[in-house]
């Protein structure tokens, strides 16, 4: 079936990197990037395969985000904050899913974007829960009946397992018949009708899949760095995560990590920069956007790599 | 080829605007046979198609496939109720591979929950590989079995043509709709199309289709429909209707070429 | 409360102007320009520059900012549609978006994150008169707004130019079959749309005052002027942008100033749940 080997190969270096280097800078900046990617996966469903424009994919994140560093914060056990992270971005989900399924491109882009905005603004401005512009700082982390990961390296296999797990279930989608679904409903919404799919159940449960994936890498974001603030989850932050999205390929698995990865990483690389930074990364998004229109896991696919992106 | 129509419809209407498309058509489709709908340019073929299958609704009028009411049905239902088609611009899902878009049309009555798709246990399995099953039988009947894994959209025009009828094919219909099936086919294709179709019919489906070229048509239809500004003006056996002054005239005033 | 409508009303005309070089674009190239507020944030801190940097007289600062202006918008256009020609919608999105980001980054860098006053081209009492009081620069922002309007209606409908544009908008593919040089139109209606935006931020400045981040919510409120006019509209665009204003201003008064953004969404959103095609906007059908 697919090509195992790479697959192997890339389990066996992710769990090598933290023995080969013990910089707990890099090492928080890798637990970063898997946080993406997992969000990144979950933007993949409704923008990927469905078809749907979404720029509120940051929102999502912040908002399981800020739920588990409200509740925890707030003295719940711990154990409690990813299901309300989940049941937060699932009515999030529904108040925006519900009235924009009839919208197209510029419409969708539009209303997510303002949505996102609306979210942004309830978190500046909530002061007394949210911590406003500061955030919110020790927040407690993961403890589950007294034991949790210690440090940045048990953090970072925690979520490598958390991200293996993220791309084991969209794997799985993708083989179902709600993935194809999904993808039938982007390349043309009429026949998929015809064939007998329900496209806006499909979209509605692709956005809310998504949603989900965003609200349980935020509430994984808020135990593990310990520190929230608007900043993360902004407008800017939205691009960000499409960016990661179109230069990993849009819609394969394996190019949604990549891009997480690469984006992740190159900011933080280029930090130098200082200001220019940001007038280089929209500059290079244009470039990208215009010469690559596989995005990175497209030249991936020209070697024999090709199934492993389960496009 | 006896018993009540599969497909009735009485009164269709529909008007975009100004413009009445379809007015007032009745039909009615004994089950089991192939039904040509003719008729010059514009004469309201694909909207009659179009309100059939739900594409795009008829603004009065009631139509009944296999008894059941589908007037303002949402196109899915009426899939699940037996009734699939292909499109006159092809639709296929050039992003999925050529069996993955049958697999689409396969899962037509099939319902996987989030759940055991997740789960991916042995009923997940099991779902899964009769719907492989009936993507495959689907693909051996137009004979692309053999291109199963390709992407979609690399397949050649006439191909992605019997590509769309795998996919109406593999929702189990009992009426499939084809709008122009033949259209930009040379000879050799679209004789593999009138096998294709007799093919279909052999399995009990019921075709219903519309094409411009009205000598094909006569070649394989049983029952011929002839539609001209949105009514019906004629209907019969092929040779019956090509007799018909009313449709001789309807082609010929308009100087259609394809006549 | 009368002076509440009069501020509000002069904020709208502002989105309305914003919308007018959105509605531009988009009627020439089908192109939502994200950016678009972006513009506006250029116009106001190329003006700033002009009137305050280098003390030009105010009327020679606007000079200098239009010309700009319309500079700007060829090299956007060079750098955005050309490249992106027959891209799906969604990438054209996030490439203006990438603009707009560029753009307000090189702002920061050039002018710094502080806001900045630019002084109004009128000066004078204001008028008042039962218990409302119009400033001149209200005054002007109205007037500008009617002049544009004018101008515009005038170039579109009365000029060989502006029914070449409207060729272009309706069939690009047959303008320019028929000869039209659609590449020359394309430029014109960048350049025209950038300064709209610029001259919406010549306006701006002064009431409020100027820093690089002001663009991207402006920008989303000509977007959403937009939206509640219909697309393609430009009568449309100017009523939405008075409507705009006046909830705003009068939502910041009555409910929170805060969240004064929000309105706008919320009120977009209410407007596509409700009127997909806007107030005045044309219908679109999809062909089956």
């Amino acid at each position: 079936m697919t090509n195992r080997i790479p697959i192997v190969l890339a389990a066996i270096a992710a769990l090598a990197i933290p023995v080969l280097t013990a910089d707990t800078y890099v090492i928080q900046l890798l637990n970063i990037a898997m946080l993406n990617a997992i969000v990144v996966l979950g933007l993949n469903f409704a923008t990927g395969w469905t078809g749907q424009i979404n720029f509120g994919q940051a929102a999502f994140y912040g908002l399981g985000a800020y739920a588990t560093a409200i509740a925890a914060k707030a003295g719940l056990p711990w154990i409690v904050t990813p299901v309300l992270s989940v049941a937060l971005v699932l009515v999030a989900s529904l108040v925006l899913g519900l009235p924009t399924l009839r919208l197209r491109t510029y419409y969708l882009a539009m209303t997510t974007i303002g949505f996102g905005e609306i979210v942004r603004l309830i978190i500046v401005y909530w002061e007394p829960v949210t911590g406003g512009t500061s955030g919110l700082r020790t927040i407690p982390g993961i403890s589950v009946f007294g034991f949790g990961p210690q440090g940045q390296m048990q953090h970072y296999y925690l979520l490598l397992a958390a991200l293996a797990l993220a791309s084991l279930v969209a794997v799985r989608i993708r083989r179902s018949s709600l993935g194809r679904a999904m993808i039938a409903t982007k390349d043309s919404e009429i026949a998929a009708e015809q064939s007998g799919v329900d496209t806006t159940r499909t979209k509605l449960l692709a956005f809310m899949i998504g949603a989900v994936y965003a609200g349980l890498a935020g509430c994984l974001y808020a135990s593990s760095i310990r520190f929230v603030s608007p900043d993360s989850f902004s407008g800017v932050q939205a691009v960000l995560l499409m960016t990661m999205l179109i230069v990993g390929g849009m819609g394969s698995i394996a190019g949604c990590i990549i891009g997480a990865l690469a984006l992740t990483l190159l900011p933080e690389a280029l930090r130098f920069l200082g200001q220019w930074y940001l007038v280089l990364y929209g500059l290079g998004v244009i470039v990208v956007i215009v010469l690559l229109p596989g995005g990175l896991a497209s030249m991936i696919a020209m070697f024999p790599l090709r199934r492993l992106g389960a496009r | 080829m006896t018993g009540a129509p599969i497909v009735s419809a009485r009164g269709v209407t529909r008007r975009f605007g100004g413009l009445v498309a379809l007015d007032g058509v009745d039909l009615d489709v004994p089950s089991g046979i192939v039904q040509a709908i003719i008729g010059p340019n514009g004469s309201g073929k694909t909207t009659l198609l179009n309100a059939l299958s739900g594409a795009s609704h008829a603004d009065a009028g009631s139509i009944r496939i296999g008894g059941a009411e589908i007037f303002r049905l949402k196109p899915h239902r009426i899939a699940r109720l037996g009734l699939s088609r292909t499109f006159q611009n092809i639709r296929i899902f050039g992003d999925l591979s050529v069996l993955e878009n049958v697999k689409v049309a396969a899962a037509c009555h099939v319902r996987s929950s989030l759940f055991n798709i997740v789960v991916a246990g042995a009923r997940q399995q099991a779902t899964e590989s009769d719907i492989e099953e009936r993507a495959r039988q689907a693909l051996d009947l137009v004979g692309l079995a053999h291109r199963a894994d390709d992407r979609a959209r690399e397949l050649a025009y006439a191909q992605q043509r019997l590509l769309e009828i795998a996919r109406a094919l593999a929702s189990e219909p009992k009426v499939m709709l084809l709008d122009e099936p033949a259209a930009g086919m040379n000879t050799a294709e679209s004789m593999t199309l009138l096998e294709t179709i007799g093919k279909l019919k052999a399995r009990g489906i019921t075709i219903l289709f519309v094409e411009h070229n009205v000598r094909l048509v006569m070649g394989i239809s049983d029952r011929v429909a002839v539609l001209d500004f949105g009514k019906k003006i004629a209907e019969g056996t092929p040779s019956e209707v090509q007799r018909n002054p009313l449709v001789i005239e309807a082609y010929l005033g308009r100087r259609h070429r394809h006549a | 409360m009368g002076q509440l409508v009069v501020n509000g009303l002069a904020l709208g005309s502002i989105y309305a102007l914003v919308a007018l070089g959105l509605l531009l674009i988009f009627n020439t190239v089908q192109i939502v320009n994200f950016a678009q507020g972006q513009l506006l944030m250029l116009g106001a801190f190329i003006g700033i520059s002009g009137a305050v940097t280098h003390e030009l007289p105010i009327a020679l600062a606007w000079l200098a900012t239009i010309v700009a202006m319309a500079l700007i918008g060829v090299v956007f256009m060079l750098l955005v549609y050309f490249p992106l020609r027959g891209r799906p919608a969604f990438l054209v999105i996030l490439t203006t978006i990438a603009m707009g980001i560029v753009l307000e980054n090189l702002a920061l860098i050039i002018w710094g994150p502080l806001p900045v006053s630019l002084p109004s081209p009128v000066r004078g009492p204001p008028l008042r008169f039962s218990g409302v009081v119009i400033s001149m620069h209200q005054l002007m922002i109205f007037g500008t707004l009617a002049v544009i309007l004018l101008l515009q209606y005038l170039l579109l409908t009365k000029t060989r130019f502006g029914i070449l544009m409207q060729a272009t908008a309706q069939d690009l593919h047959t303008a320019r079959l028929v000869g039209i040089p659609i590449n020359r139109t394309i430029a014109v209606a960048f350049a025209l749309g950038a300064v709209l935006s610029g001259i919406a931020g010549l306006l701006v400045a002064p009431l409020f005052l100027a820093e690089p981040t002001m663009g991207g919510s402006l920008g989303l409120k000509g977007f959403i002027v937009s939206v509640i006019g219909g697309f393609g509209n430009l009568p449309g665009a100017v009523i939405g942008g008075m409507l705009l204003g006046l909830i705003e201003t009068f939502g910041a008064r009555y409910i929170s100033s805060d969240f004064r953004d929000a309105y706008a969404f919320i009120v977009m959103i209410a407007f596509l749940t409700a009127w997909p095609r806007g107030l005045f906007g044309e219908k679109t059908s999809e062909k089956v």
